[in-house]
């Protein structure tokens, strides 16, 4: 699914979180947000999902304003697993409640694409790691065969060799399944192997777009002192 | 003026809550049954409260009856009236305090973890969660508690008034004297079907009162740890408040 985003405004009481965003997220390409801490990203890919309303702009899906959001998935940052529910149910969370039960090797299934242990099965979010939790519900985004997915730093807080396991599944993800790929992220390397663009967000608007792959060589200044790591506020 | 000001600021928060808390009960009734009714979800969370709720509803009727029977004995004594006191502890238990103490110890049990539940999956963004997964938040956490609770009242007040009745009972005859035949020949002749029935109608209220406010209070919770505390004692403040005024007109009702 293609969407685009025009002039889009979003506050929260007297906070102008999004000032004036323009994007547009191409079908079956994996487009990469990026930004300080704080900027929004979180905000805008809700805003996008319709999980908050927005104060001015526009929103179309594939050329309409008006979208199923069935359609979407979506990781969050902090995981969102439902704590009362084991991990199987969480991942098969709408199968679960509509009394299905033949969900298991399904879950199992996506439980390897993600990496996690069949062990951990039977046992509750209380009882796994923070990035076991980012893997389950990464898990969970997928089970629904999403048209479009949104992922909220995926690979922040996981270790080297399971964040390049979780930036290959995106990519096998988005060839094969063919699915639209919406990543925030602080990993300037992962944006790179996983992203076909890149949005930089800065004080509310885009400050600088263009090819994952050329990242590196981009001109401008906020967002080169953002890779490098230095403070451009000055 | 500042001062003025602030007081302008509270009372719109206020008339924009009672407004939004309306519209909350509207919603409810709207996704009662649809458009997914997750059956399987309502029975547990009933059996859930049903079950971790016996324990306090024992000792809330056990304690209630024993000490109305020793407080009208006081009374009754000085005008010699003590055979009244079976009527007396049959009464007031199923009319008002059965009634009343159960639904102030329910929403301080039940209503409290409510409220902290959905404020926490509010705060953790699992409501959000439940939108991206299909799942009306009325359906899957709303209509299981707001139905449980309203039904698990009435039969908690008819533990509490037999409990009651039993604890008047003991104390009546073991330590005040009474004859036992007679305290329960009394006490069942004594009471009236109607009163019995005032005290139900009364619990399914208090029921749903605590259910929708703790679930009003979850899901408009602030952010963060503060939000959670401040939903759960909203949540206990505002259902006791409402369940003793609404009392008083119920009451008034079967007066
Ligand atoms: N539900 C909300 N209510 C009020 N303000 C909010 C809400 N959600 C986010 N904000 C505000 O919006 C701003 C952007 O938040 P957001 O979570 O989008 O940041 P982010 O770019 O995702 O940062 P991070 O990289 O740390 O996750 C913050 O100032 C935050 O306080
Ligand atoms: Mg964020």
């Amino acid at each position: 699914m293609k969407i685009e985003i025009k002039n889009l405004k979003k506050r929260f009481n007297d906070n102008f979180v999004l000032k004036d965003i323009s994007l547009t997220i191409e079908k079956n390409k994996s487009t990469i947000i990026l930004g300080q801490s704080g900027c929004g990203k979180s905000v805008l890919i809700k805003t996008i999902y319709q999980l908050f309303s927005f104060d001015d702009g526009l929103i179309f899906y594939d050329g309409k304003a008006k979208v199923d959001i069935d359609k979407f998935s979506m990781l969050f940052q902090y995981g969102a697993l439902f704590d009362s529910l084991k991990i199987s149910e969480n991942i098969a969370f709408t199968d679960f409640i509509n009394n299905k039960t033949n969900f298991n090797k399904k879950v199992i299934s996506l439980m390897n694409d993600v990496g996690l242990d069949k062990s951990i099965f039977n046992k509750y979010p209380s009882e796994i790691s923070g990035g076991m939790k980012k893997r389950v519900a990464f898990a969970r985004a997928l089970y629904k065969n999403p048209k479009v997915i949104f992922l909220d730093e995926p690979t922040t807080g996981l270790d080297p060799i399971n964040s390049d396991k979780i930036n290959e599944l995106i990519l096998k993800v988005i060839t094969k399944r063919k699915i639209t790929a919406v990543t925030i992220t602080h990993d300037i390397k992962s944006a790179i192997k996983t992203g076909d663009h890149y949005y930089f967000i800065d004080k509310g608007i885009i400050q600088d777009k263009g090819d994952c792959k050329k990242i590196l060589k981009t001109k401008n200044k906020a967002f080169k002192s953002f890779i490098s790591g230095a403070d451009f506020k000055q | 003026m500042k001062f003025i000001e602030n007081i302008g600021k509270a009372l719109t928060s206020i008339f924009s809550n009672i407004g939004k808390f309306i519209l909350f009960i509207l919603f409810f009734f709207k996704y009662l049954f649809g458009p997914k009714f997750y059956f399987k979800n309502n029975i547990r969370y009933f059996l859930n409260v049903f079950v971790s709720s016996i324990p306090i509803i024992a000792l809330t009727g056990i304690f209630s009856g024993m000490v109305l029977a020793l407080q009208s004995y006081t009374g009754f004594s000085r005008f010699s009236a003590e055979s009244a006191i079976p009527n007396v502890v049959v009464l007031t238990l199923t009319r008002e305090l059965g009634p009343v103490l159960t639904g102030l110890m329910i929403s301080a049990r039940v209503g409290s973890s409510i409220a902290a539940e959905i404020a926490t999956m509010r705060v953790t963004e699992q409501i959000d969660a439940l939108k991206t997964l299909n799942t009306n938040y009325y359906n899957y956490l709303v209509t299981p508690r707001v139905l449980s609770l309203t039904l698990a009242l009435p039969i908690f007040v008819t533990l509490v008034d037999f409990i009651g009745v039993m604890g008047g009972y003991i104390v009546s005859v073991h330590r005040l004297g009474f004859n036992d035949n007679l305290y329960l020949l009394n006490t069942i002749d004594f009471l009236k079907i109607g009163d019995y029935l005032s005290g139900i109608f009364k619990a399914f209220v208090f029921g749903f009162i605590i259910s929708i406010v703790s679930c009003y209070c979850g899901l408009f919770s602030d952010k963060g740890a503060f939000g959670v505390g401040s939903a759960t004692t909203n949540a206990v403040v505002i259902s006791s408040i409402l369940i003793l005024s609404s009392n008083y007109f119920l009451t008034e009702l079967f007066f």
